[in-house]
């Protein structure tokens, strides 16, 4: 069965949101947390609903309401949502204020929307949506398990339009703690310049990118998604070699079939050394390009990268932005991502 | 019992992230549920911990809430009534 991706709605920390694809000019830090550029939430969602709502679920609701209009529907037959953290801003106000307060008088708000499901649950009461809602948290399969599943649904024919999205924030709680394990690199020169001079760690990332999977064409569809995949913890580079073939087999093709890899590569020497490794062999002929520099790295930051990739094969050139050397004709794209090392997973798109 | 009533509107502001309203724009008398400030259920469980907070003040008696969360003037009444000595 063929899925269409429909439409989309991406808010990161590129000026993403409304844009089919990369704008020219990309968004450039010197820091090592790259926060969304985020929109006037007014314009998109009732003030009387934004009060109670923190900063991701901000991000997810506007992502998710962007998607709707430009696909047109009013209200999807299903939402599935994939974060790692889920709502941290107000799971981190809850906690302090059970300290603060030795377990007495606690606000209802903050505890309500600190659940991994608020964003789904809000798209859905905003929509009065009453199908299938869920979220999938599976630390760097979070995006990739959603995705799965709206595949599922749409194969069984169950539904025929899924609202399915990826949402992570950076808050300033998680971005400590997880300091604490050197996972982020101290100076930042550029985002841009991430792959220039190979260091530890790399940087924070955060956004909500959501698409209308669809299994009917609609005539202004994106892309095909031809599969996702998921591999934990391979061995060593064989394994993860033996992963991508089986996927790409799978599809009855091989890898002189993509016209472009899109990688998840992060800045990070010791991670970075798994994409240097396959650049050398299984990707040695392909043209490849990476995604992280643009939206740092986060556990579902796939979404941002299936966001790019729709946007490539709709265009059918990879933008200026992105490669120096631009090309065109672009048809099918495989992104290939690893958080941590951990978590390693494929995706195929292609032109409908 | 009008500063009391000035300092409320701007706590329920604050407690409530009421962003679009500014507290010259409520009312002593404007009902704060339903079909004035159009607060809900999760809104009184805020206002329950407010009264707490700010005045140690607690509604022991479930049945008095919908009273005394009337308006911004009912609040000030019951606070007035029973501030601990």
């Amino acid at each position: 069965m063929k899925l269409y991706i429909q439409a989309t709605g991406n808010i990161s920390p590129q000026n993403t949101l409304g844009q089919p694809t990369l704008p020219a000019n990309l968004s450039e830090y010197n820091t090592n947390r790259l926060y969304s550029i985020e929109p006037d939430y007014s314009k998109l969602i009732d003030v009387k609903l934004i009060r109670r709502m923190s900063r991701i679920i901000k991000m997810g609701v506007a992502a998710a309401l962007q998607c709707l209009q430009e696909a047109g529907v009013e209200n999807p037959d299903a939402i599935i949502t994939g974060t790692a953290y889920g709502c941290l801003e107000d799971t981190g106000v809850f906690l302090q204020k059970m300290v603060q307060n030795k377990e007495e008088m606690l606000t209802p708000t903050a505890f309500i929307q600190s659940t991994h499901n608020t964003i789904g649950a809000q798209i859905a009461l905003l929509l009065k949506c009453h199908g299938y809602n869920n979220t999938f948290v599976h630390r760097g399969f979070s995006f990739e398990s959603a995705l799965l599943d709206a595949i599922m649904l749409l194969e069984e024919k169950t539904v025929s339009n899924v609202l399915i999205g990826g949402v992570d924030e950076i808050t300033d709680f998680s971005f400590g703690i997880t300091s604490r394990f050197g996972l982020f690199k101290k100076n930042i020169n550029s985002n841009l310049n991430l792959f220039d001079t190979p260091s530890k760690g790399t940087i924070a990332g955060e956004g909500a990118a959501f698409f209308l999977l669809n299994n009917h064409p609609s005539q202004k569809d994106y892309a095909l998604l031809d599969g996702v995949s998921t591999f934990y913890k391979p061995i060593d580079l064989e394994e993860t070699e033996h992963h991508i073939q089986s996927f790409l087999s799978e599809q009855s093709i091989s890898m002189n079939d993509i016209d472009l890899v899109l990688c998840g590569r992060n800045g990070d020497s010791i991670g970075d050394k798994v994409y240097d490794d396959l650049n050398e062999r299984l990707f040695e002929q392909s043209l490849i390009t990476n995604y992280k520099h643009l939206c740092g790295d986060y556990p579902t930051s796939t979404a941002f990268a299936l966001w790019l990739a729709a946007g490539i094969i709709k265009s059918g050139s990879v933008p200026e932005a992105l490669m120096k050397a631009p090309k065109n004709d672009i048809k099918r794209i495989l992104i290939y991502n690893h958080y941590q090392k951990i978590h390693h997973s494929l995706m195929l798109v292609s032109t409908c | 019992m009008d500063k009391l009533m000035a300092d409320l509107k701007k706590q329920i502001i604050s407690q409530l992230n009421l962003q679009h309203i500014t507290p010259e724009q409520i009312g002593n008398d404007q009902p704060l549920f339903v079909e004035g400030l159009g607060l809900d259920s999760i809104d009184a469980l805020e206002l329950i911990v407010l009264l707490q907070q700010q005045y140690n003040i607690k509604i022991n008696n479930a049945e008095e809430g919908p009273k005394v969360f009337s308006s911004v003037r009912s609040m000030a009444e019951y606070i007035t009534a029973n501030q601990p000595a």
